[in-house]
């Protein structure tokens, strides 16, 4: 069996050593554009904050691929997928035939499409390449405007804010994390934000960049503000990368729709990470929701299968994690939006600065937000993703039987 | 693997074993010594209310294979030679995706003396490894008096455990009493230390 992998990160690598448990003989090619991959994209945020140094970011040693037995392609772009001659096309002119196809190319940071975004000093972070060329935009900068308050564009914020910057952080909604909090736990993450001296502006957006030869200079907001920058940071989520497929049938920026078994349309290209559509464990439908452990599991599963298991996804369930600072939101399940037919527990302690709030729907916990004291996260997520019973009280005298 | 194996029924809650914890895992190791150190020792067990039995312990389990480990995003938890789950606290980021991933939910988040510049990183049970390099059980183990913690060989497996263990903490977080020490003499120093 011939197998080809595009992604080596995540989503691509758990996938790729299930796969060589699954099947020790075949052939396993591994294609990434990034020259160095295994590295651990969450840490792009720390390591511009400077709470680690470069050399921790990597996951796996020098020889990781050799010493599994795979063949890298590193630092070559796929740019083509013929599903009608089972052949994946290298921007270098190389071919690679396959057996089984795994796509686990993630995404990319989208941009809103404003006047003036290919100004010098406007930036995206998704890998170490758009960290190298922040770190070295950044000098002589003083005011950088970060767009977006999702979780990555918070943590960058902070980041930035650390390195001593003035950081505008703008968020479109009334809040940040609109889809994961509601407005007690914003709240308490707003404030969190301004004592770390972030400026944030909610219900704002940029409508153009100005620049002065060639280097931006301002944004201007919807309000018809001007926000003086010399740096322009935009997280404003992603789009999944599947230009390859164009003409297949099998994707779009969307991501690329699987079944339970991580199988796009064409039986024989499986689909994982920040660039699949998975079904969701509590939600009806299927969409994307980017994290990390989420994109390991699904490899896992995904290369069980191409190597002849047959192995079920259950189904993802958003998980998310915020720490800033020692400030900590934990949060999963269904977000506010979705629990409005559910059952809420909420209690806050105002003092201790800790928040907790539940959704059950029909004796089952289906959303979790935790604000402070995080440590149980773990208990409630397992609750969740089994469907256990949560209302009726267990006696530990049941433990250990 | 020799590992830590809990008894709740004959948990009585009287936190000892928390305090010994602390105090092993500070810098002095010193009871009194501990109490002062610029970074406050944190126990690394917890003990709930429980309905039937006054209390129950609950710590580590060193899951194999670990949940926590295949969701750090920094690398930094790892299984030692000698079987522990274990935290580098010169690679840990204190970003909490450990917190989501625990069934037990036994991690918890503080300043660390060992640490870089004594920052917060994840905090759990390493089963004493300088103890037992000297031959020694962990220290929550010599200071349970009723036999709630007992050192030894466990082989069975801990996933049926953990979902209902996972049911009996989700309860006790919903009793809205708190766990009080039954021994009082002993409160003035857990209170200083957990
Ligand atoms: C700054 C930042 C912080 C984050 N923080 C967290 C966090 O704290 N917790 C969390 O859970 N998640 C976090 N995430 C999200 C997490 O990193 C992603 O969910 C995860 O990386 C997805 O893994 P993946 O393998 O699906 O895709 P990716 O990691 O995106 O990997 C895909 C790989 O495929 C390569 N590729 C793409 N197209 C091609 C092509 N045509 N040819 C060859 N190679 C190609 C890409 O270059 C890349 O190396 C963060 C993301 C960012 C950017
Ligand atoms: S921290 Fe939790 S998940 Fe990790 S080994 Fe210990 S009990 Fe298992
Ligand atoms: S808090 Fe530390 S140990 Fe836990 S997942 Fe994050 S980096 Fe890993």
């Amino acid at each position: 069996m011939r197998y080809v992998i595009i992604g080596a990160s995540a989503a691509g690598q758990a996938a790729a050593e299930t796969l060589r448990q699954w099947d020790p003989q075949g052939s396993i090619t591994v294609i990434s554009d990034e020259a160095q991959p295994l590295y651990s994209r969450p840490l792009l945020t720390y390591l511009l904050s400077g709470e680690i140094r470069p050399e921790k970011v990597w996951l796996k040693g020098a020889d990781y691929f050799q010493e599994w037995g795979f063949e890298a392609r590193l630092g070559e772009e796929v740019v083509q997928v013929v599903p009608a001659d089972r052949e994946v096309r290298l921007a270098s002119g190389r071919v690679c035939p396959y057996d089984r196809l795994l796509i686990a190319s993630g995404a990319r940071p989208k941009v809103p499409g404003i006047p003036g975004e290919d100004l010098e000093g406007v930036f995206t972070l998704r890998n170490l390449a758009d960290w190298r060329r922040l770190e070295s935009g950044l000098e002589g900068v003083r005011q950088v405007v970060v767009v977006g308050a999702g979780a990555v564009g918070l943590k960058t914020a902070d980041a930035l804010m650390r390195r001593g910057f003035e950081v505008t952080l703008l968020a479109r909604g009334a809040q940040p994390l609109s889809r994961m909090l509601d407005a007690t736990a914003a709240a308490m993450l707003m404030d969190a934000v301004a004592t770390m001296g972030i400026d944030l502006r909610c219900h704002s957006w940029p409508v153009a960049l100005k620049g002065d030869g060639g280097r931006v200079k301002k944004l201007i907001l919807n309000s018809g503000e001007e926000l003086p920058a010399q740096a322009v940071l935009f997280s404003v989520g992603v789009t999944a990368n599947v230009d390859f497929l164009e003409g297949t049938g099998l994707g779009d920026p969307g991501g690329i729709l699987v079944d339970r078994k991580l199988r796009s349309r064409d039986p024989r290209i499986f689909a994982a990470g920040d660039c699949c559509r998975p079904h969701h464990l509590l939600s009806p439908g299927q969409w994307p929701y980017h994290i990390w452990p989420a994109a390991v599991d699904q490899g896992r599963v995904a290369g069980a299968n191409m190597g002849g298991g047959s192995r079920l996804y259950p189904g993802l369930l958003p998980q998310n994690s915020l720490s800033l600072r020692g400030f900590k939101i934990i949060s999963g399940g269904l977000g506010p939006h979705d629990t409005k037919d559910c059952e809420i527990v909420a209690e806050l302690d105002q003092s201790r600065g800790h928040y907790r709030r539940l959704a059950y729907r029909e004796g089952r916990l289906v959303g979790l937000t935790l604000v402070g004291a995080v440590a149980h996260a773990g208990i409630y997520f397992q609750l969740m993703a089994q469907g256990l019973p949560a209302p009726e009280p267990v006696t530990p005298g049941l433990l250990w039987g | 693997m020799k590992t830590v194996i809990v008894r709740p029924e004959r948990c009585v809650g009287c936190w000892q074993c928390r305090l010994a914890c602390a105090v092993e895992h500070s810098q002095t190791k010193d009871l009194a010594a501990a109490l002062g150190e610029g970074v406050r020792p944190r126990p690394r067990l917890r003990i709930y209310p429980g309905r039937q039995h006054l209390a129950f312990p609950n710590k580590c389990r060193h899951c194999e294979p670990a949940p926590c480990q295949a969701v750090c995003i920094a690398g930094a938890i790892h299984r030692t030679p000698r079987g522990t789950v274990d935290i580098d606290p010169g690679k840990c980021i204190n970003c909490a995706m450990c917190a989501m991933a625990c069934p037990f939910g036994v991690l918890t988040y503080a300043s660390l003396y060992k640490a870089p510049d004594h920052r917060a990183v994840a905090l759990k049970c390493d089963q004493c490894p300088e103890r037992e390099a000297q031959g020694r059980v962990p220290a929550c183990v010599e200071a349970c008096k009723v036999g709630a913690l007992t050192y030894g060989e466990w082989q069975e497996t801990q996933e049926d455990k953990g979902r209902v263990l996972a049911q009996a903490v989700f309860a006790s977080l919903q009793s809205p009493r708190e766990t009080e020490p039954s021994l009082p003499d002993n409160l003035r120093v857990w209170r200083l230390l957990s």
